[in-house]
């Protein structure tokens, strides 16, 4: 019942007030069909109150309009999060703005004494109701966000229906309280327009903008020749002023909003999946197992003369097995045909990718890199290869399973001891650091 | 091309070697493109399929030897290709194509960019993996890509905050021109009532 | 006579460092600038300043998540680019606005070269530009490895290596002492984490103190003395500073900042470069090929693969004494004249960074 009367029966008194009583007063009053200036009787406050009201609810109401005349339009523009955030943004600014004039206009009626001999009831009311909606709207913008996104399914389509004759309720009665509270003092204005000085927005001074500026002044001839000139300089500037400051206000709104934008989200850290977040941690846990693996292996080469690399019978002459030399290169091991250990650098000389470890039928390893093929025996690359220098064979030596050195062998060949030939199953092979500062 | 009574033999052969990596499609695509590259293209290593470090043979547990096993008999197209030493595109070319389509085009590098189609496109930039492949940029890192169409694409797909930020732009020199001009009307009015009073 | 050299001492004091200009009006309300055909030389160091702040600004916003270890670098480069809301676009705005800031402050120091602004009373002006010339190229160097890629730290390593080979030109026992430069710059015997921590340290505390007060000097000396003449035969034109050229200032500051954002959206400043340079740099794995300084050492390094490692290291060197000696050196010489050396040096950085690797391949035969 009171919804019905809200948003139907409200509706419509006001719109007939409105049209009704617009066209009466046009008819009866013409002249009173303006804002009925007060600016000659007081005009500095009338500046900082007027021009941001004026400003912030022509924006406002831009905003009010093109959802309500272009939804389609409207929908897809806010499908893009960057433009509601701007929209809702500036349209918030522009409410502030326009409240903060009408703050000023209240306070300049009731303020000034010439100013109050002309101000009505009729004036306050609508001065104190606009100050309500403002307020509400703000509330409204800020309590339930996105309205620029849900007005297209709820108040468009409601407006519509009370435009076409066929109010349907429908569309407002899931609204909460607020919207509902915005929408009724909205007809309550629209009824009063007719009764107020509201009635001059009908002349759509827009031309204000951009005509030459005009200034009533208390004046007597002699004095307008003199200050003639003056004043006009100070019109001048007072519109490059307020040119100027809109200009720089759009850009500094909108800059303000996309820079927002990106420090919000920079700062609010990233948004992911439980699975993204798990695969990041188990990268960085990777990461971090080599960074401690090769601190491991360095240490390691710090600290012993010796370091193992493999059982000598698990070494097989086709087949080599991976191991960290030294200078932290990775480097394969094989057996040779007389059954010692044979120890190559596994880096390619040329742009030092990894040697592949099996061996081909001529006795050649294989960089699968740039196609490089190295002589396993003396480490050459092959005529024509990319890479031109040769892996460097490395020194070793065999321990038993005492730690005794059995046999040992420098870069160069050189080879020093002596193995039984029935022990050399049970060595094992180890990397000397003693060769690798030699090389 | 190897003839076709010859694959089988081709394929064992494969098989029996060491894995590879494949250099005739790097040797093309640097060629082709003029950039450098490395295996990281499809492989999960840079250096290569060889090797103990994370991603390369040598790392992997006997579970994942299984799958590279069953990733290498993956002669057929169409199948959902898993070699842990792949990495997404080197996968997706083998899910793709098959095993034996692949080792055909091997010997024609050149060809793979048009068996692969234009229609994947694994890191979402927006250029397809096939004219990655071609430019020799890394078709799972957005932020590689031909600079020119990267730039047109991003262009297109930001154009909404481009326009904001050109309107921005237009808005504050507008602005600071009409207070540029602002000033020179405070200015020229001083000067004039210093005149005057001199 | 003692006092007749105090009076001298302080004459030349007055003069340089005019502090009886020190107010607002004469160093903004009266300020002129004049206007002839040089006059867009004046803009370019208000924008390496506008460039400075850009890098200032998307510094600090890099510095809330990366950090700087050998193992966590380059995953925190990434987690920044990849997973945080417009992470990417703050790390490629200070990748190009750092190239700006350079290519403005090469501009910077060719105009101000050609219109003579280091002529006394501005030597301090001047010498305190040189110096922060090398405190951005400082910036540039540090900033390099901060990633922790491949191309990174073999720069890097390149680049150090160029110090210790001063070594061999060194007689005796002064022959080791390059070589101790160097490992005390990279902390230890090889570009490690003892690398990594000097230069963060370098490039988001030291370096920014350092410009912060050089620039404050510098800023305040172009406005104690206002601005040079420019040319030999002044037009007589001049426009106030404020608020009209320093409006004129900011329109440019928004239209550059304009393209400098569309930039960063819109390209990738890797997209530039080989895929491989970006992986992240690991000791025991391949070097990629393609391992470059950053174009704007180009101008340096190409000599330095081309000419005697000597050659190059006087003339560094002698350039950098000639730099600061400029106010005295070329102290009568016309602007015309100094115009003409200007332009051969822009020529030659022209040519160095644009045709730098065809040089190298038509010499050595393999691009550089």
């Amino acid at each position: 019942m009171v919804n019905s009367f809200f948003f139907v029966g409200l509706p419509y008194i006001a719109l007939f007030s409105l049209v009704a009583g617009s066209l009466y007063r046009f008819k009866s009053e013409r002249f009173s069909y303006s804002a009925l200036s007060s600016q000659f009787l007081e005009s500095k406050k009338l500046l900082w109150g007027s021009v941001p009201w004026h400003a912030g609810i022509m924006i406002v109401f831009v905003g009010h309009l093109i959802p309500f005349l272009l939804p389609g339009l409207w929908q897809s523009l806010t499908s893009q999060p960057a433009f509601v955030i701007t929209v809702e943004l500036l349209g918030v600014a522009a409410a502030f703005t326009a409240l903060v004039g009408l703050v000023v206009l209240f306070v300049r009626r009731i303020l000034s004494r010439h100013i109050q001999s002309v101000t009505t009831p009729v004036d306050l009311v609508v001065l104190a109701l606009l100050i309500v909606q403002i307020l509400i709207g703000i509330q409204t913008a800020a309590g339930h966000r996105w309205g620029s996104m849900w007005s297209v399914q709820t108040t468009t389509p409601y407006l519509w229906s009370v435009l076409t004759l066929q109010p349907d309720l429908n569309h407002v009665d899931s609204l909460p309280p607020t919207v509902k509270l915005h929408i009724a003092v909205a007809w309550i204005i629209i009824m009063l327009v007719p009764f107020s000085r509201l009635v001059h927005a009908f002349s759509l001074p827009i031309q204000y903008l951009w005509r030459a500026p005009q200034q009533v002044i208390w004046t007597n001839a002699r004095r307008i020749r003199h200050i003639a000139p003056v004043i006009r300089k100070a019109e001048e500037s007072r519109r490059l002023f307020l040119k100027g400051a809109l200009g720089l206000g759009t850009a500094g709104g909108l800059l303000t909003v996309g820079v927002m934008d990106k420090l919000v989200r920079f700062f609010s850290g990233p948004n992911m999946t439980p699975e993204e977040q798990a695969a990041l941690l188990q990268k960085r846990l990777e990461r971090l197992e080599m960074t401690a693996e090769e601190r491991d292996l360095e240490l390691e080469r710090m600290r012993n003369d010796y370091i193992f690399v493999a059982n000598l019978k698990e070494l097989s002459p086709n087949d080599g097995k991976y191991f960290i030399d030294y200078q932290m290169r990775p480097a394969l091991a094989y057996r040779d045909t007389e059954g010692f250990p044979l120890l190559i650098s596994a880096k390619c000389t040329h742009l030092g990718c990894t040697v592949a470890s099996s061996v081909d039928a001529s006795g050649r390893i294989l960089c699968p890199c740039h196609i490089s093929y190295f002589d396993l025996k003396t480490g050459m690359p092959q005529p024509g290869s990319p890479a031109t220098k040769p892996l460097p064979l490395l020194g070793w030596a065999l321990m038993d399973t005492q730690g005794n050195i059995l046999v040992s062998q420098a870069p160069d060949g050189r080879r020093e001891g002596e193995v039984p030939a029935d022990k050399l199953d049970a060595s094992m092979v180890y990397i000397a650091k003693r060769y690798e500062e030699t090389v | 091309m190897i003839p076709r009574r010859f694959l089988p033999t081709a394929i064992a052969f494969a098989l029996a070697l060491p894995a590879y990596g494949y250099p005739e499609f790097q040797q093309f695509v640097k060629k082709n493109s003029g950039r450098g590259t490395n295996c990281a293209m499809c492989h999960l290593h840079p250096d290569g399929p060889e090797g103990l470090k994370p991603g390369q043979i040598g790392s992997l547990s006997t579970e994942e030897m299984n799958q590279l096993n069953q990733a290498r008999a993956a002669f057929e197209p169409g199948q959902n290709v898993s070699n842990p030493i792949l990495n997404a595109f080197g996968n997706s070319i083998i899910g793709k194509l098959g095993k034996t389509k692949f080792l055909q085009i091997r010997m024609h590098p050149e060809e793979l960019p048009a068996a692969l189609g234009d229609m994947s496109d694994l890191d979402h930039d927006g250029i397809s993996d096939a004219q990655e492949y071609l430019a020799g940029t890394h078709p799972l890192d957005d932020s590689s890509g031909e600079p020119s169409r990267l730039l047109l694409i991003n262009l297109r797909r930001y154009a909404f905050h481009l326009i904001m930020m050109v309107v921005a732009t237009g808005a504050g020199l507008y602005g600071l021109n009409a207070i540029l001009h602002w000033f020179d009307v405070l200015m020229s009015a001083a000067r004039d009532k210093e005149e005057g009073n001199g | 006579m003692g006092s007749e050299r105090m009076n001298a001492v302080g004459a030349f004091l007055r003069d340089r460092l005019p502090l009886s200009h020190f107010s607002y009006e004469e160093m903004v309300g009266k300020k002129l600038v004049p206007v002839h055909r040089m006059s867009w030389g004046y803009y370019f160091g208000g924008l390496v300043l506008f460039f400075f702040l850009v890098q200032l600004g998307t510094g600090v916003m890099l510095l809330f998540y990366y950090q700087p270890t050998v193992s966590d670098a380059h995953a925190s480069v990434e987690y920044i680019t990849k997973h945080v809301g417009g992470g990417a676009l703050i790390r490629n705005l200070h990748a190009w606005a750092s190239s700006c800031m350079i290519f403005c402050l090469f501009v910077h120091l060719l105009t101000t070269f050609a219109m003579k602004a280091f002529e006394k009373p501005r030597e301090v002006t001047w010498v305190s530009g040189v110096i922060l010339l090398m405190v951005t190229f400082g910036f540039g160097f540090t900033g390099y490895l901060l990633p922790w890629h491949q191309i990174a730290v073999n720069a890097t390593k390149v680049g150090l290596q160029s110090i210790e080979e001063a070594g061999q030109y060194m007689p005796g026992a002064l022959a080791d002492f390059p070589r101790y430069v160097k490992e005390l710059i990279q902390g230890e015997a090889a570009v490690g984490q003892a690398t990594l921590s000097r230069f963060y340290a370098l490039h988001v505390v030291i370096l920014p103190l350092l410009t912060f007060a050089t620039l404050g000097l510098h800023v305040l000396m172009v406005q104690l003395h206002g601005m040079s003449q420019g040319v030999d035969h002044p037009t007589g034109k001049t426009e106030r500073f404020f608020p009209f050229f320093l409006l004129k200032d900011f329109s440019l500051w928004g239209l550059v900042f304009l393209a400098v954002i569309t930039l960063a959206l819109c390209l990738p400043f890797e997209s530039l470069f080989a895929y491989p340079l970006f992986e992240p740099f690991d000791p025991l794995g391949s070097t990629p090929e393609g391992i470059k300084p950053e174009w704007y050492f180009f101008f340096l390094y190409y000599p330095l693969e081309l000419l005697p490692f000597w050659v190059v290291m006087l003339a560094m060197n002698g350039g950098i004494v000639l730099l600061l000696a400029v106010p005295w050196v070329f102290r009568r010489t016309s602007r015309r004249t100094l115009s003409m050396i200007a332009a051969a040096a822009a020529l030659y950085l022209v040519v160095m960074t644009l045709f730098g690797d065809a040089i190298h391949t038509f010499f050595k035969g393999v691009p550089g």
